[in-house]
């Protein structure tokens, strides 16, 4: 039994490695346009525009808008760099707020596709954790995808971070007009879900429409 | 003198629309922009384009909806879609629906301006055959 549930675990973390790529390459295709067009103005304002009609504002205005976007690729790529890492060990001390970060920088497409805000409200303090931040990246994205299909535009989702009794606590509250689906494509499978929980040593609750998960601080 | 070829760049990314509109500019057609659908459907009816150049991804939005609906109320209108590498599925969709063609991102300005021009001169003679 254990053996399908990994197998499907794995496929499922196939799944959506495939997604954050798709998304990811998607959202630095659109930088690498915004710094094309911008290279292509300053060559065509050299080639087409009268010289007297040069304006050096402009070109520093044009070049501020490439360096901007230099900054985004260059961040979303220490995010994802950070993420491919999450990979490395099973088990490794790390900061849940930052992994959530780092997840929630990759989740800001699916989330802008469908207008929805994505808010953070992340305890500053808490401590670093022991525990398989791969897999709890992966139990993020499924609840919070999980949401975002059922929430019309133009909605919120927060989460929220806290330590409390030894333990940390992630809630993804929602905020807007829940709307029916049809296929539930985003839920894991039970058993996986379950197969997860045991892993990381966490439960989850929920009230009304919010989860939380609760993790303890060492396995 | 002929007339200048009207262009309405339908794309969310502000600073890559507003680039992109006076690297055409600066080659001669007239270009307006929108940043999302309702600014796109405003902008059709008062500017009156020859050609819509539509982002397919814009966020908020279904773009293959516009796009049928741009062809459902302005069948003359020639509409060449953006999109993104391996979107094929989008594309076949919409070519289906009736646009022109298809250029993807980052874009070629030549490949570009080669694209618009053959769609003004479709729709030059679609509007001839109607009339």
């Amino acid at each position: 039994m254990e053996n399908k549930t990994e197998h499907d675990l794995r496929l499922l973390q196939l799944r959506f490695i495939g997604k954050i790529l798709a998304s990811f390459t998607h959202e630095i295709k659109n930088h690498i346009a915004i710094i094309k067009e911008s290279a292509g103005l300053m060559e065509d304002m050299i080639k087409l525009k009268q010289s007297s009609n040069k304006n050096e504002d402009e070109y520093i205005e044009i070049i501020h808008s490439i360096e901007e976007q230099v900054e985004k690729t260059n961040n979303l790529f220490r995010y994802l760099n950070r993420f491919s890492h999450r990979m490395d060990t099973v088990l490794s001390s790390f900061n849940v707020n930052e992994s959530l970060e780092e997840l929630s920088a990759l989740l800001n497409r699916f989330a802008n596709q469908k207008k929805i805000v994505i808010e953070k409200f992340f305890q500053d303090d808490i401590p670093s954790i022991q525990n398989n931040p791969a897999i709890l990246q992966f139990l993020v994205f499924h609840l919070f995808m999980q949401k975002m299909a059922r929430l019309d535009r133009n909605s919120r989702i927060s989460i929220k971070t806290e330590y409390l009794n030894e333990s940390i606590t992630i809630r993804i509250i929602t905020k807007g007009t829940p709307v029916n689906v049809e296929k539930e494509e985003e839920e894991l499978p039970h058993h996986v879900q379950a197969y997860i929980l045991e892993q990381i040593g966490g439960s989850i609750s929920g009230e009304n429409e919010d989860v939380k998960i609760t993790l303890p601080l060492r396995l | 003198m002929p007339q200048q070829t009207k262009v309405l760049l339908v794309d969310d990314e502000i600073e890559f629309v507003t680039a992109l509109a006076e690297r055409l500019q600066l080659r001669n057609y007239d270009v307006r922009y929108a940043t999302n659908a309702l600014e796109a459907i405003s902008s059709i009816n008062t500017y009156g384009p020859d050609v819509i150049i539509l982002d397919l991804k814009i966020p908020g939005m279904d773009g293959i909806e516009i796009l049928k609906t741009i062809k459902k109320l302005h069948q003359t209108i020639e509409v060449i879609m953006l999109t993104g590498h391996g979107d094929t599925k989008s594309v076949e969709e919409g070519m289906k629906s009736g646009a022109f063609e298809y250029i993807m991102k980052p874009i070629d300005i030549a490949e570009l301006t080669s694209k618009i021009d053959k769609a003004k001169k479709r729709r030059n003679q679609m509007k001839d055959l109607s009339e």
